[in-house]
Order: structure tokens, then C-alpha cells, then sequence
């Protein structure tokens, strides 16, 4: 059973005058299972809530666990460590590596974590997500919408325990925008991950389990 | 390695035209390192055959022999194989003519017996010479007669030696009798197989590098020579570097992506450092070839010599620079922030 739990998180940025909270006492809890969203105005503290998550940044006080285990307390190639084998990020800049097709681009994941899905796995994710057509295409070309589906693709590819996702509909229309929160519940829900996406497009809400609202560096439970 | 190949795949054109780059430095340090090795050996093969450690000079000769005139007293006091030089230009009747240093040494020294023969045999008789292969290679033949500029002396032929060269210039072998009417008797040095020997007086003793950094030109065109190859080392670094940052530059945001992603630094370094391999390898690779072949079809006249040895040291030196030049792309991808990159 895997569980993300922030216990009274704080992040602040700069001192004196120039001090901005923006995350102000934050305590969150994600279980298997759940497709959580996130939701709040630009500039609100969604996606310094994400990369704490995701052990990119730490917080100012407080403590974040994953699967019971402090990741505040991970040093750096620890953290990197565990976005590789446990996390999924699903970024709103996607940034496909440019000489890399779009099966490439999942080569790169084997490579590196020494693994080997099997091509009908892969197939099949890219068929879930409708690119299966563009394997061997570079991303000069393919459309915003169809490199966002191919960076959701990539995330995904790994199985990770945890998908971390900023605004993943951002570069979508609202009939794919639906099929991959469509794919995300799937995913939490038969396949246990927990998944947490933030965003501010409220389309999305009917799919989530529970959402949570971030204005000002607070954190409330909507739903 | 995979990242590396596949994007100098895709980056086909901008990556040939750095290993190009790679590919003339390279070469013109290889044809470089080949002229200063060939003319170093023109200045000192001699010196090298004849397999002496120790050179004893007049105190006033400045290191130089045709400076050096021995007196009787240090001669008398000193162990070692005595040698006289003269230059002259030597002619042929057929009009061949070479500008030469004639030295005589005595058949019974260590000297004439370290002295190889390719073609004939070393001189035995009075008159009688060994000569250089460059006599050969100018058209001069065994039992010519060689004429000697302002003097009756008259010299033939008996053999040629290989690496007999003093000065750039060909060296000829013979007896201290058949050069008595040029040199009067002087004795210009004397010379030991042994490293160290007692300190005569009103002598300078040289090691035989000593005597080979003294020789007239040598160190100016060795430093010469080494300032432009350390040049070509410093370009080669420079444009490794240049390149690679510019690169790494435009694609930071990737990996940030890619570091947010759990994809190890070290991995995106090693990145890095396969390309600058890749590049610098085949750079020198071609580098080498079109340096064989120039050197193939350069006239016997330019004093080139590619070797193996100068090969490996040159390439271990490109290669080394390249990895060098890596350093500072290496250190922009270790400091990226994936947390900037995400933004928030």
C-alpha cells in the first residue's frame, strides 16, 4: 500500500521584505487507489506543492513522507533514485528530448533503469493514449497535443508507484483532455497508484476521488 | 553512449562539421609533430649512433664542436674516443654536390663499431669514406670520388651508413689521416660510453642531451615547434569546449526534464563525455590517414617522420585535450535544477 503524507508543510522563499510563503502549514495524505486533484489560480502554490512531492524541492519546515519513509531526509542522488524507480512525472513542459523518436524516448527509461518492457506493453500504453502511429516520428513532428501524450506515455512507461502530474491537459482539446484522465483513473484505481494531478483546468474535477484547493499557499479539502 | 550516438545521429551535419574541425587541427598537429620529430632527428641521428653518453669540449666552446679545439694536456689526461670535424661542400665530377660534415673517428673506437652499413662497407684505407645514405638517395654510388671545396683532398665512396646526420647536414665518416691536411691534427672532442666520468681540466663535459640541446639552431626550433603544438592543443581544447557548452546550453531544459525524471547526472555526463570521445577519435582517425598519405607523397627532401610513437602520443594528447574540453558543459548539466525547469 503506498501512501504520501505532508505533515505541516511550510515553504518559503527569500527573507525579509522580499519573504513569500507559499506553501503555508500543509497537510496532505494520498493512498493507493486515488486520483487526486489539485486545483488553484496560477501563482497559488500548486506546483511547489508537486515538486515537494516529488523530492525536486524541500520544504522550509515540516515533513514529507512516501510509503512511510522521509523524504526530506534523502540526499540528492537518493531523491533522484526514487523519482526513478517509484515516481512519474507528467510535466506541463514536456520536453521530449529532441533526437530521441518517440520509441526512443522509452529506450531511454530501459537504459537507464536497466529494465526491458516488453514491446507489447508498450504497444498497448501507446494505444491507450492514440500514438501509437508516431513511434518512429522525431517530436518536430508531432503536434502540442500529441508530445503531451507521448510525455504522458513516457511517464507512465516506468509503472511507477506514484505519477506526479502538472497541468497534464494543458496542450490537450477537451475530448483528449478527458481520455487521459480517463487512463489516469484506470491506472489508480485497478492498478493501485496513487496520482496526484494539479491543475486549473476544472474540467477534469469529475474524475477525481478527492480535490483538494490551493489558494495563497493554503490548503483546503474541496472534495 | 545511446544518448550520445543517437544524437550525433540525428545532428548529423552540425557534428561532421566539428569532427572536420577536429579532423584539420589534428592533422596539422600530426604533420607538425612529424616535421619537428624529423628535423630533431636531422640535427642529432648522428649524435644518437654513435652511442657515446659523455662529450668532452674545449671550456671555451660554448657546447659547439666546430668551436672546440682540445688541447694536447686535456687530451692526454682524458679517457675517451677522440673525433675531428670539418665542413665543406663535397662534389661529385658528375656535378652532385652536398653540403657536409666530414668527421673522422678511429677504426678502433666504439664509435666505428656502432656505425651500421646498408650498402657497401665502412672505410678501411686512407682516402676511403663512409657516407651517409642521403648520398645515396642524391644519386652518389659506391667508389665515386668525392671532392672536397678549396683543398686537394680527394675521397672515395666505400659504403653508406643510415642516421648519419650532424646539423641537418650529411655526415661523412673516415680517418683522422685522410683529414690531416684539412684539420691539421685538431682534436675537436672526446667522447665515452660511460655517464659520468672525472672532470678534466680546461674542459667542458657534456651529457650527450647536453650536447644535443647545444647544437647550433636545436632548442630554438625544438621551442619553435612546441609552441605551435601546444597551440594546436590549446585550439583543440577551445573548440571542444565552445561547442559542447553552446550545445549543452540549448538543451538544458532537457535535462532538467530528464533529471526530474530520475535519469542519474552521471549518466547525462557520460553523455558529454562519449560525444567529445566520439569526436576526437574519429577526428584523429582521419587525421591520421591523410597524415600518412601526405607524408607518402611529401618529396624525401621534407624531413617528416610519422611514427607510431609519435602517432599514440599525439592522438592520447587530442583525446585528452577533448575530454578536457568537456569539463565546463559537464559542469552546466550537474548544476541544472530540475526544479527550475518545472517552474512554480
Amino acid at each position: 500500500m503506498s501512501n504520501l503524507i505532508f505533515s505541516s508543510v511550510n515553504k518559503v522563499f527569500g527573507s525579509g521584505s522580499s519573504r513569500y510563503v507559499a506553501l503555508e502549514n500543509i497537510d496532505f495524505e494520498a493512498n493507493s487507489g486515488e486520483l487526486i486533484l489539485v486545483v488553484g489560480p496560477s501563482g497559488s502554490g500548486k506546483t511547489t506543492f508537486l515538486t515537494i512531492a516529488g523530492g525536486l524541492q524541500t520544504p522550509t519546515s515540516g515533513n514529507v513522507t512516501l510509503n512511510n519513509e522521509a523524504i526530506t531526509r534523502l540526499n540528492r542522488k537518493e531523491q533522484s533514485q526514487l523519482r526513478l524507480n517509484k515516481i512519474g512525472f507528467i510535466l506541463q513542459s514536456y520536453n521530449l528530448v529532441p533526437f530521441l523518436s518517440v520509441k526512443e524516448q522509452f529506450t531511454l527509461a530501459d537504459k537507464v533503469k536497466k529494465t526491458n518492457i516488453s514491446p507489447q506493453d508498450l504497444d498497448q500504453l501507446l494505444t491507450d493514449l492514440d500514438i501509437i502511429s508516431l513511434k518512429e516520428k522525431y517530436p518536430n513532428q508531432l503536434s502540442g497535443g500529441q508530445k503531451q501524450r507521448v510525455a504522458i506515455a513516457r511517464a507512465l512507461y516506468t509503472d511507477p508507484e506514484y505519477i506526479l502530474a502538472d497541468e497534464p491537459t494543458a496542450a490537450l482539446d477537451t475530448e483528449r483532455s478527458a481520455e487521459v484522465m480517463k487512463l489516469l483513473k484506470t491506472l489508480a484505481h485497478k492498478r493501485n497508484k496513487v496520482i496526484i494531478v494539479v491543475t486549473h483546468d476544472m474540467r477534469l474535477k469529475k474524475n477525481a476521488d478527492k480535490i483538494y484547493q490551493i489558494i495563497d499557499g493554503r490548503m483546503s479539502l474541496l472534495k | 553512449m545511446f544518448l550520445a550516438v543517437k544524437e550525433m545521429w540525428y545532428e548529423k551535419l552540425r557534428y561532421s562539421l566539428v569532427i572536420e574541425l577536429i579532423f584539420l587541427v589534428s592533422y596539422l598537429l600530426i604533420i607538425l609533430t612529424g616535421l619537428s620529430s624529423g628535423l630533431a632527428s636531422l640535427n642529432k641521428a648522428a649524435v644518437n649512433e654513435w652511442g657515446a653518453e659523455t662529450i668532452v669540449l674545449d671550456k671555451d666552446s660554448e657546447g659547439r664542436l666546430a668551436q672546440s679545439f682540445l688541447s694536447n694536456q686535456t687530451i692526454r689526461s682524458t679517457s675517451g674516443t677522440p673525433i675531428s670535424q670539418y665542413s665543406s661542400i663535397v662534389k661529385a665530377k658528375s656535378g652532385l654536390k652536398e653540403n657536409s660534415t666530414i668527421i673522422a673517428i678511429s677504426k678502433h673506437s666504439f664509435i666505428y663499431k656502432n656505425l651500421s652499413v646498408i650498402d657497401g662497407k665502412k672505410f678501411t684505407t686512407k682516402g676511403t669514406v663512409l657516407v651517409s645514405d642521403i648520398f645515396k638517395t642524391a644519386g652518389f654510388k659506391i667508389g665515386d670520388t668525392l671532392y672536397l671545396n678549396n683543398s686537394d683532398v680527394k675521397l672515395r665512396i666505400a659504403g653508406f651508413t643510415p642516421q648519419a646526420t650532424l646539423s641537418a647536414t650529411p655526415v661523412v665518416y673516415t680517418s683522422f689521416t685522410t683529414i690531416k691536411p684539412l684539420t691539421r691534427g685538431t682534436i675537436n672532442a672526446l667522447l665515452t660510453s660511460k655517464k659520468k666520468i672525472k672532470q678534466p681540466t680546461n674542459a667542458l663535459v657534456l651529457s650527450k642531451d647536453q650536447f644535443i640541446n647545444k647544437l647550433p639552431g636545436y632548442s630554438a626550433q625544438n621551442m619553435t615547434f612546441n609552441f605551435m603544438i601546444s597551440f594546436l592543443y590549446i585550439i583543440i581544447f577551445i573548440v571542444i569546449s565552445i561547442f559542447l557548452y553552446i550545445l549543452t546550453i540549448q538543451k538544458l531544459p532537457n535535462y532538467g526534464v530528464l533529471k526530474a525524471q530520475g535519469i542519474p547526472t552521471k549518466f547525462l555526463t557520460l553523455n558529454t563525455l562519449s560525444q567529445s570521445l566520439i569526436i576526437s577519435i574519429f577526428g584523429v582517425i582521419v587525421a591520421i590517414i591523410f597524415g600518412f598519405i601526405t607524408a607518402l607523397l611529401l618529396p624525401s627532401e621534407v624531413p617528416i617522420v610519422i611514427n607510431i610513437a609519435n602517432i599514440i602520443s599525439t592522438s592520447v594528447g587530442i583525446v585528452l585535450m577533448s575530454l578536457f574540453g568537456s569539463i565546463i558543459p559537464i559542469y552546466q548539466i550537474a548544476k541544472v535544477d530540475p526544479y527550475k525547469v518545472i517552474g512554480g
